[in-house]
């Protein structure tokens, strides 16, 4: 059994003066052969928690345990783990070849057999025939691959991952995010990455933790964590555009003079909280709802005018004042031409899509 | 006119700079050579009345104590050297890596050698190492060789562990190296160059020095220079030339051997200048 377990792991955590706080993980666990992804913007805490697993850094309280067995005690370098961090970190005065053998060497493995697992690893991530070059002679992406290569030779019981695509072009990134998808899977490995970066979390964690300020905030499996959120800034974070504040009674959602339809949500009685309105979910009215050819149920229209509108990638994003409230909307821009600055628009949504997050 | 640019400065310039530059360096050892062989060369003659080998076959002989010295200086400044590195390597870590309380205090500490008078430090050096018998003793001049030159090598190791990546050991650590194994896989080859050059510089200023020597080793410690100062301070200049061409030749290839050392133990990966 290989899987990871955190117990009670505490740690005084400095980033600077006005924001300190403590890392604080009850409880945490990494099933075998799990991708598992924490997720949290930059200074909360994600990479302390990694160091804290690799032995790199002490926690004040709690342990790390791998299997039935706690490793708290042991030494970074006794741990068998593989970690890659953002940067390469190869090292210079090596080639390429030696790098990877390194952690063979360290394991006392003879020349002869850990050169040739060196070379076949580096086959597995595209890089063969660079064995006998120097670090400085590789491109960035080709770095990263031997760092990747170098972490994985050893066959490590758990590989830590510290945003290790974050310093690479986005075409370069998603191609490397497949090879270690891809590795992870052949391998089989137990995988903790760290990220700041939502879609690399989605494309690849099995399950994705939310930090914030050293805490996790929910975990859960990708898609039913963006679905079903159980806070505005985890919604917000996870890229919701439209998370909005109000009072839920009897099906219908107010703020100021805005009103939305939940139907479905009838159990609520004057509850406050927060309604997450996806973008996505948003659509144009095909032809306009108050003729009687309309399909539409008349309860789901929202009526407002353009306020901002902006082409982007094949899509129109637009802000549209309904009522009190400014909510935001993508549609391909094949559907309609791009909206004028206050130009009248009907929108409905699907109410299945809707998610009410209710204050406590 | 042709505009005046720095690639036509360096045109017209080029051979004459680069003339006056070799002639500035050979000169003195010409004048050198050709006041170690002469004889008689006074004022106002414009070429010695005679050559001969006088004052170089009395250096090069064994009465003359030149091998013995020699022996001893290049001890002197390789024990001294290798203490240095040995006090100096975790000095240097300490002081590029952490931040204490005092530690300003403790970096002046180490640096006042190179700022306070070698004299004014010799003086209480001597007194104490009286009291201790150190005086009149290779150990009590190797000792005291320590101090002009440790600051030197402590300033150039402080500059390589800046910029070794800490973050280079975690990683080492990580693929199973153990403490000696980052030092020795990981650190040490990244130091090199700052080792060569705190190295060259320990040798160099422990191989000159004339009144640390003096005042410690008590006139029984005798080095090159206070084998040749005599001759130089007006004793005989013909061996006092001899003498100061051998000590620029036991300096250089005393480099010239270390960087050689190092050279074909690290091979070309690295690249590093004495």
């Amino acid at each position: 059994m290989n899987h990871l377990y955190l117990k009670g792991i505490e740690k005084g955590y400095y980033h600077s003066d006005s924001d300190s706080f403590e890392l604080n993980i009850p409880q945490l666990t990494i099933q075998e052969g799990e991708l598992f992804a924490l997720l949290g913007p930059s200074g909360c805490g994600k990479t302390t928690l990694l160091k804290v697993v690799a032995g790199l850094l002490e926690p004040d309280r709690g342990e790390v345990l791998l299997g039935d067995q706690t490793i708290s005690k042991i030494p970074t370098e006794k741990r068998g783990l593989g970690m890659v961090f953002q940067q390469a970190l190869l090292f210079p005065h090596m080639t390429v070849e030696a790098n990877v053998a390194f952690g063979l060497k360290m394991k006392g493995i003879s020349k002869g057999v850990r050169l040739e697992k060196a070379k076949s690893m580096l086959k597995a991530v595209g890089l063969s025939g660079f064995g006998d070059r120097f670090p400085a002679e590789l491109s960035g992406g080709q770095q990263q691959r031997v760092s990747l290569a170098r972490a994985l030779v050893t066959c490590p019981q758990v590989l830590l991952l510290d945003e290790p695509f974050s310093s690479l072009d986005p075409e370069l990134r998603e191609e490397m995010r497949d090879l270690l998808k891809g590795l992870q899977q052949d391998y089989k490995l137990t995988t903790l990455l760290v990220t700041h970066d939502v879609n690399e979390a989605f494309v690849l964690a099995d399950k994705i933790g939310i930090m914030k300020q050293g805490r996790i905030m929910q975990i859960d499996q990708p898609q039913i964590l963006y679905e079903n959120p159980n806070s505005p800034e985890i919604a917000l974070f996870l890229g919701a555009r439209n998370v909005i504040y109000g009072q839920l009674s009897q099906g219908v959602f107010r703020t100021g003079s805005f009103k939305l339809a939940v139907p479905g949500k009838e159990e609520f009685y004057q509850q406050s909280g927060w309604i997450v309105l996806r973008s996505e979910n948003l659509k144009l009215c095909p032809v306009p709802a108050s003729t009687e050819f309309s399909q539409i149920n008349r309860d789901l229209i929202l009526r407002g005018s353009v306020v901002k509108s902006v082409f982007s990638q094949g899509s129109y994003h637009v802000t549209v004042q309904i009522e009190s409230q400014s909510v935001n909307l993508s549609f391909p821009a094949d559907q309609s031409s791009k909206p004028g600055l206050g130009e009248a628009l009907e929108l409905t949504y699907d109410p299945q899509s809707l998610v009410f997050i209710p204050e406590y | 006119m042709e505009k005046l640019t720095i690639k036509g400065l360096r045109h017209y310039l080029g051979f004459p700079m680069g003339l006056l530059l070799a002639l500035t360096l050979a000169l003195p050892i010409i004048a050198l050579l050709v006041n170690s062989l002469s004889f008689g060369w006074h004022w106002p003659d414009l070429f010695p009345q005679a050559i001969t080998n006088r004052a170089w076959s009395y250096v090069l002989s064994t009465t003359s104590g030149t091998y013995a010295s020699v022996g001893l200086s290049l001890e002197i400044a390789l024990i001294v050297t290798l203490i240095n590195l040995v006090l100096g390597m975790p000095g240097a870590y300490a002081l590029a890596r952490y931040s204490f309380r005092g530690k300003l205090l403790v970096e002046g500490i180490v640096y006042a050698p190179i700022i306070v008078p070698a004299f004014v430090s010799t003086m209480g050096i001597q007194m104490t190492f009286l009291r201790l018998g150190l005086t009149e003793s290779v150990l009590g001049v190797i000792l005291a060789h320590l101090a002009p030159t440790l600051p030197y090598m402590v300033r150039a190791l402080i500059i390589s562990f800046q910029t070794l990546e800490p973050s280079l050991e975690d990683q080492a650590r990580t693929l199973g190296a153990g403490w000696w194994q980052c030092f020795w896989q990981i650190s040490l080859p990244h130091l090199v160059p700052g080792i060569v050059a705190g190295a060259s510089l320990s040798i160099l200023i422990s191989l000159s020095q004339y009144l640390i020597t003096f005042l410690i080793g008590g006139g029984q410690v005798v080095t090159l220079p206070l084998l040749m100062f005599p001759f130089i301070n007006g004793g005989d200049l013909a061996i006092g030339s001899a003498y100061s061409i051998l000590f620029s030749g036991m300096a250089g290839l005393a480099l010239y051997a270390m960087s050689w050392v190092l050279k074909h133990y690290y091979g070309k990966r690295l690249d590093f200048h004495i």
